[in-house]
């Protein structure tokens, strides 16, 4: 044993290796029994005598270092060469270690398991056998050969125009050419779809050239026959004799018959089953680059679609691109899996960059998945394969005459590469300016074959990929590619946007579009409808759509960045179906352009413009709308105009001109379309009975005349400056009122308004802060400054009397709950001549020094010798000055910041002050605003969504970031959703006041003290970098928990929003079955009851009924009470009374309901305390418990809260 | 009727008739038993053992005078404190009730036991005081706040009966219940808060009234209070010991009564934080980085271990999230 206690001490050079100690030994040491082993001579030459000393001590260090050791070592020592390269590697070529490491954990979870693709292989080949063997059928009139394979319950699934009696070409049937693998699988570069989808296995299954005849691109004769040949094959599938055991259906991406492909999917159980590799085979046919379809005829500029009878009179038809492309098409999936083969070999980041831009693609609805996807993306995985070509070899030089984009290094990284394709998207616009991937053997079609104002991308393989994909929803690519680059080039530290850009799902609608529309098509009727369009775009349907689009774009123009439509992916259908069946119901998201957006006119051509014709396609674009109208600059312009009678209305201006698109070109009437602004704009509005008494009164109303009314006071209070003993230096508002986000529009109550009923009655006060100019009259003493604030504020009272005849003022002398002398509690209620009421308190900075020094006499002395130092302020007025303090720095310091900042920030953006409202009346209704979320806070948390919570400087002169919500509705979404999944426990920066200079000794006036607090939300900005400001009691953890199950359910309900079924409503209506009693209040006694979400009319509708009760009210002494509401002072006082008791919810707008909750752990009995903090009652002998135990009186809490509330309370009902 | 006593306490059983639903409020009585702790002379003097009756789980809106009604039949009540904890300073309001002569200090712990003490208006104390000083000048008060103020529940307070025998009276069992009474002076309900909204909006006058003579006794005391103070103009302060007694607030950065300097606050504050350069500013600083190779060296494998550090770091948590299947994106 004392071989093994060697000492570290000395010149000892024993490793630290041994010095291991067995902790039963070093408690042995101190009874001397094993003392004398230490006589034993050591190795070391240190002298018995010191080690005793030091044993313990050095015993400890040894076991210290010991633990410490196996993780330490590690990571003390410098990485070797090759995981340096790592590191380096990983925070050069992907910007940061953790989101390399991240890409690396996504990657394998997106892939599908090759090493199991043995089933798959059997499968495969069975199908190649099959095929091969099938029989040759003779051509036949389409129609016969139809009805023969019908007998097999299989329908041809013909295209437009569907072949009939006369028909002079033949369909027939020989075994395919070629069978190829092709598309993603191949390659290993398939990426997992969105929804659980399965991944898709391609099979090239191509058309044997003796079928086709040269004429076949003219009137969708290939597509005749490149369905009667997949017919066939599906026949054969499903021919019991085959021994494939399969189900085989049929698909059409886009809606669109022409590229119907076959979906086959073994049985589950059958010796093919594929369920565990979870993939679809995908047979797709081909034509071969030698058939006899002559390329030269696919060029987008060549017709061929006949709709004259005579063939002769080609050239009056117009060009076909579309159509063109989808022959095109066939061509190609061989010829991209050979191009993309070479390229994966060319860079090895290739698979990986393609995977994360599928992942991040999919997640934002560019591609297939059983939620709606944006429109044209259904069938585009060559769209991202060209992006990345694009990058890699460059651009080619046909459309302008030098190539802007020079290839990429072979060597970059798969997130440099994803970066670059982000890139790309976020800035090119592919419908202006055309672009194409050089290919060795070049192209086959002339740059300007591609007709203009289309979207043209041809990648390698000859074929423009955007063909069939509206320009709206590139434009949405471009949107969001930009967003989520936005977010990449942010500092990394602020917030980790991997999690953004990969892992979240963004295809919700509410918080993705301004404007969402869900159109009902099915009486949808083209004004102008052409067989020609119809066949080019494939069916009716998405001729419609295709004009359907345009034609917003074209409407909204600038007002809106991208029109997109969206819809569930045309669904899989039956072999015995011919046609893809198409959801009736279509979404139009609209991301506004917030500067154009809410324009009142539209201006169309001059009506001197020298091209006659273009007054004559305004006229006719906008039929009815259209007006020519003379301008103040004296010119005479077709234009047309949206009037508008509210704000709420103009910020319906871009749905309004949808509508009207709608109406105008595809007879869609108003009921088809839904639209979710006006139920919205409804929980903001007072009922209609109440605005018609104001509007009697010729009340004033509105913010802009509450700031109006502010500033005139600001202008009397200045008239009367001279008599006043102190001049005022400021004036400033803090008051939801006069920064545009009080949940209800500011109304006046002239002393004009006829007998307002009694549930109507509430005038809101409006916060003010007065400053007067430094004197060294005021007294040196807390108690003293506040008689004279009083003092000061009679006088102010008294002369602004004088001045103005009809303003009436009054001194409040204290605040109903707190008795504290020292805490700043005088106001003084002003009401003007017009009705609007102010509450004005008066601001000394005095008292922050004198609150100081009461709540610590000697900052000078450190904490520790302090505690140890007798005196010190007696803890009692010590609590109270803190308390005073808290009011203090809250009230004078940060609220008229916060008041400016929120201002600033709701001209800055439109749509944030009407998200506030929202926001405030959801939190309201759900009963936990103000008791237990400041209005202060919700204001800060929906600015995240405008202002991003990333630290950096935004100053108002920079246009708004992109990806700021454009409409009230979708900031109302994007709050929910930011509450509903924000990690309070982590905090949030809010950079509020962006360019404003943070000075150290600012900070430091603001400070609040933050310990013991309750508050667990830290929503920090720039001059309250500890975040607890408005936060700093509530909400707790568990209010925290509850405010977010609150905002998981309703984003729940938004996201259903979609279907059309759920009401807006039902997100402001609470619950009240989970609460464990409920009070109910005489609505007819509360002063804010009109405010209620749920507002009876009824209420105060109830005139005659009672004579006489009506006429006793009449002759109330005073009839405008700022601010007086009883049911909110009995709220205070029972949530204070019972604070360890229960706790209290109700809706501050006029909520006319109490919900409580027992306080859990008082549900069990437990033992007597003469501090128990609660009412109870002996437990019942009977009940076999120990006799000194008590439980909760509920019934004499209930009765007593019942006393109260005499008056007020009409109904206590308890949950059984 | 219960008459076990639960942890000592007796249960005064109150019935509510007049709530919808009948209940039965339980108050828990005791004699009160002074503190263990060295029970000091003003405490015995305000509690008296023998008459004191400990109550516990008062209704929250009582008043003295309802306590009073309610043991009535017990006995003549001398006095109500609740809750306890402002016992001591009731103990301190009596003694000075007792005697008028006080000195100014008292004034202020006076108001701070008022904000305490609920049961009476706030103000009133302070002119029975203002009255009691020949000199002083008279506060005009406010209008008084509706009386009844609403404590926490479950709170305590100590009935102070004129006579020991009305303890056990009070304790006993009784046959009937006693209902609560109510005290119609001080309403409940709605018309307590509309009287409360009144009340905290006096007349303009009344107002002025009121600061203006508060502002007289402040000047009052306050010039009382330079009086009575041992501090005279260009004297320092010299204490029993003779220590001078080094204070800001002289002329020119000097102590009062001047002679000596006092640190300015500025300086104070800058030592504090630790950043107090004044005499190292000059100098360059002490050890020069990056001189020798060795430093060069380890700068560069320390760097090279952090960089090592992060990444293991990195790793680790991206581990925890791959972990909570964080990395599934649909």
């Amino acid at each position: 044993m004392a071989l093994e206690r060697k000492r570290k001490r000395g010149q000892d050079p024993t490793p630290q290796k041994k010095q291991r100690i067995p902790t039963v030994f070093q408690t042995n040491e101190d009874d001397g029994s094993i003392h004398s082993d230490d006589d034993e001579p050591m190795p070391s030459g240190s002298s018995v005598g010191d080690e005793e000393e030091d044993e313990t001590e050095d015993n400890a260090e040894a076991m210290l270092v010991e633990t410490s050791k196996p993780s330490g070592s590690a990571i003390k020592r410098p990485p070797t060469a090759l995981e340096l390269r790592d590191i380096k590697d990983a925070t050069d070529l992907y910007r940061s270690s953790s989101f390399k490491l991240q890409i690396d954990a996504l990657l394998p979870n997106t892939r599908p398991k090759y090493q199991n693709s043995a089933p798959l292989d059997r499968f495969l080949e069975s199908l190649h056998t099959c095929f091969n063997s099938l029989p040759s059928i003779s051509p036949r009139h389409p129609l016969e050969a139809a009805k023969a394979l019908l007998k097999q319950s299989v329908a041809v699934p013909y295209v437009l125009p569907l072949p009939g009696q006369d028909t002079n070409w033949k369909v027939g049937f020989e075994k395919p050419s070629e069978i190829v693998l092709a598309g993603s699988w191949a390659n290993k570069l398939a990426v997992k779809g969105t929804d659980k989808q399965r991944y898709t296995v391609d099979l090239g299954v191509e058309i044997p050239s003796s079928l086709l005849q040269e004429k076949d691109y003219l009137n969708g004769r290939f597509f005749q026959k490149r369905a009667y040949f997949l017919s066939v094959l599906a026949a054969a599938i499903m021919d019991k004799k085959s021994g494939l055991h399969s189900e085989a259906v049929f698909s059409s991406p886009s809606g669109d018959s022409r590229l119907t492909c076959l979906v086959v999917r073994p049985k589950t159980g059958s010796n093919n089953d594929l369920t565990k590799l979870n993939v679809d085979v995908r047979i797709i046919p081909t034509l071969s680059a030698s058939s006899p379809i002559p390329l030269h005829r696919l060029s987008p500029t060549k017709a061929n679609i006949r709709t004259t009878a005579s063939s002769e009179d080609a050239s009056q038809d117009a060009p076909s691109p579309v159509y063109n492309n989808a022959i095109h098409v066939a061509t190609t999936p061989k010829l991209q899996l050979l191009r993309s083969h070479t390229l994966k070999g060319l860079v090895s980041a290739y698979s990986d960059a393609l995977t994360l831009l599928r992942i991040w693609a999919n997640q934002r609805g560019y591609g297939r998945g059983s939620r709606l996807g944006i429109r044209g993306f259904e069938s585009t995985g060559s769209l991202w394969t060209a992006v990345l070509d694009l990058l890699i070899s460059g651009e080619d030089a046909g459309f302008r005459k030098s190539a802007k984009r020079k290839p990429l290094g072979k060597g970059v990284s798969s997130y440099q590469l994803f970066r670059a394709a982000l890139d790309l998207l976020a800035s090119h616009d592919f419908t202006q300016d055309h672009i194409r991937v050089r290919a060795e053997t070049g192209h086959s079609f002339s740059p300007d074959d591609y007709p203009a104002n289309n979207p043209v991308f041809v990648d390698a393989t000859g074929v423009n990929v955007l063909s069939s994909v509206p320009s709206g929803s590139l434009d949405m690519l471009r949107y969001d590619a930009r967003v989520t680059l936005d977010a990449l080039n942010e500092d990394f530290t602020a917030q980790d946007p991997f999690k953004d850009a990969f892992l979240k799902d963004h295809r919700e609608f509410q918080t993705r579009f301004d404007v969402v529309l869900r159109v009902d098509l099915s009486s949808a009727k083209l004004r102008t409808p052409s067989v020609q369009s119809t066949i080019e775009h494939g069916s009716l349907y998405n001729a419609l759509l295709a004009s359907l689009l345009s034609k917003l774009r074209q409407g909204l123009g600038d007002r809106a960045k991208a029109v997109v439509c969206l819809h569930s992916a045309c669904e899989d259908r039956a072999l015995t179906e011919t046609d893809p069946a198409h959801s009736p119901v279509i979404y139009i998201g609209l991301i506004l352009d917030i500067e154009n957006a809410f324009r009142l006119v539209d201006h169309g051509p001059r009506a001197d413009d020298p091209d006659p014709e273009a007054a004559t396609r305004f006229r006719d674009f906008w039929g009815e709308k259209a007006e020519l109208r003379r301008f103040k600059d004296g010119s005479i312009v077709e234009s047309v105009v949206w009037d508008v009678k509210t704000s709420d209305e103009r910020t319906k201006i871009p749905y309004f001109v949808a509508v009207h698109i709608l109406a105008h070109h595809f007879s869609i009437s108003d009921t088809d379309i839904q639209h979710w602004q006006d139920p919205f704009d409804a929980t903001l509005r007072l009922p209609e009975s109440i605005t018609s008494i104001y509007q009697v009164a010729k009340a004033e109303t509105g913010f802009k005349a509450a700031m109006a009314a502010f500033d005139g006071l600001v202008k009397s209070l200045k008239a009367v400056d001279e008599e006043l003993p102190l001049g005022v230096l400021n004036v400033s508002p803090a008051s939801e009122m006069l920064r545009y986000t009080n949940v209800f529009t500011p109304i006046a109550v002239p002393p004009s308004t006829p007998s307002l009923p009694e549930c109507a009655q509430y005038l809101q006060p409006m916060e003010i802060v007065l400053e007067f100019e430094k004197s060294g009259r005021w007294p040196d003493d807390l108690r003293a400054i506040q008689k004279v604030k009083l003092a000061l504020l009679e006088r102010v009272a008294s002369k602004l009397m004088e001045s103005t005849p009809e303003l009436r003022a009054t001194v409040v002398v204290g605040d109903p709950v707190s008795t504290s002398d020292i805490m700043d509690t005088a106001s003084l209620e002003i009401i003007t001549p017009q009705g609007w009421a102010f509450t004005a308190r008066i601001w000394h900075d005095r008292e922050a020094k004198l609150l100081d020094t009461t709540i610590d006499d000697r900052p000078h002395i450190p904490a520790h010798i302090k505690r140890k130092l007798p005196g010190g302020p007696d803890p009692k007025s010590r609590q109270a000055a803190l308390e005073a303090k808290e009011l203090y720095v809250r009230r004078f310091i940060h609220a008229p910041r916060h008041h400016r900042a929120i201002a600033a920030l709701c001209h800055r953006y439109t749509a944030y002050a009407g998200t506030v409202r929202l926001i405030k009346r959801w939190l309201a209704s759900n009963w936990v605003l103000q008791k237990y979320l400041s209005v202060e806070a919700v204001e800060l948390l929906s600015a995240v969504v405008f202002l991003g919570s990333a630290r950096k400087a935004s100053s108002s002169s920079q246009p708004p970031p992109i990806g700021v919500p454009g409409t009230k509705e979708r900031g109302f979404a994007k709050v929910i959703e930011l509450l509903a999944e924000w990690e309070w426990d982590k905090g949030i920066f809010i950079p509020l006041y962006g360019d404003e200079q943070t000075e150290a000794d600012e900070v430091q006036k603001g400070s609040l003290d933050i310990s013991g607090r309750d508050g667990v939300w830290k929503i920090s900005t720039e001059f309250d970098p500890e975040g607890f400001v408005w936060t700093r009691d509530a909400p707790d953890a568990v209010m925290a928990r509850r405010i977010q199950k609150i905002a998981t359910a309703t984003w729940k309900c938004l996201q259903n929003l979609e279907s059309g079924d759920t009401p807006v409503m039902t997100m402001f209506w609470h619950p009240e079955q989970q609460y464990d009693f409920l009070i109910g209040l005489n609505a007819e006694l509360l002063p804010r009851y009109y405010q209620n979400i749920r507002a009876d009319p009824s209420v105060w509708d109830r005139k005659g009924k009672y004579a006489n009760i009506g006429s006793t009210r009449e002759t109330r002494s005073s009839p405008v009470q700022p601010g007086y509401d009883p049911a909110q002072l009995l709220f205070d006082d029972l949530s204070r009374i019972y604070k360890d008791t229960f706790l209290l919810f109700r809706d501050p707008l006029g909520g006319d309901r109490f919900g409580g909750v027992w306080e859990p752990r008082l549900k069990e009995p437990r033992p007597f305390k003469i501090l128990g903090k609660f009412s109870a009652t002996p437990v019942p002998k009977d009940s076999g418990k120990d006799k000194s135990q008590v439980m909760l009186n509920k019934e004499a809490i209930l009765s007593e809260v019942e006393r109260f509330g005499a008056g007020l309370i009409t109904s206590i009902t308890q949950r059984i | 009727m219960s008459t076990s006593t639960i942890a000592g306490f007796t249960p005064l059983r109150v019935p509510n008739a007049s709530s919808s639903t009948p209940s039965t409020h339980i108050i828990y009585a005791r004699l009160h038993s002074g503190s263990k702790k060295a029970s000091r002379k003003g405490k015995e003097a305000v509690l008296p053992e023998g008459r004191t009756l400990f109550l516990v789980n008062v209704p929250p809106d009582a008043t003295e005078r309802e306590l009073v009604l309610f043991f009535k039949h017990a006995g003549t009540v001398e006095r109500v404190i609740f809750d306890g904890d402002s016992g001591d300073e009731q103990v301190e309001n009596v003694e000075d009730e007792d005697d008028s002569d006080e000195d100014g200090e008292g004034e202020v712990e006076e108001e701070d036991a008022e904000a305490e003490e609920d049961s009476q208006p706030r103000k009133k104390r302070k002119t029975g005081k203002g009255a009691a000083k020949p000199t002083a000048p008279e506060v005009i008060l406010l209008p008084p706040r509706p009386s009844r103020t609403f404590r926490k529940t479950g709170g305590t307070a100590h009935v102070i009966f004129t006579d020991d025998s009305s303890i056990s009276r009070a304790l006993a069992p009784s046959k009937k219940d006693r209902p609560w009474p109510t005290d119609p002076e001080s309403p409940v309900g709605l018309a307590h808060y509309a009287a409360l909204h009144a009340s905290l909006r006096p007349p303009l006058d009344v107002v002025k009234a009121h600061a203006d003579s508060y502002m007289e006794l402040f000047d009052f005391e306050q010039a009382k209070k330079k009086q009575q103070s041992k501090y005279r103009k260009g004297e320092a302060i010299v204490d029993d010991d003779g220590f001078t007694l080094v204070t800001r607030g002289g002329a020119y950065g000097q102590t009062v009564g001047g002679g000596v300097g006092v640190a300015s606050k500025k300086f104070q504050s800058e030592v504090r934080q630790g950043n107090g350069k004044r005499h190292r500013s000059k100098k360059d600083p002490q050890e020069k980085e990056a001189f020798y190779a060795f430093q060069i060296h380890e700068k560069k494998r320390n760097d090279l271990i952090e960089l090592r550090q992060k990444w293991e770091e990195d790793k680790a948590k991206i581990e925890k999230l791959k972990s909570s299947r964080k990395f599934k994106p649909y």
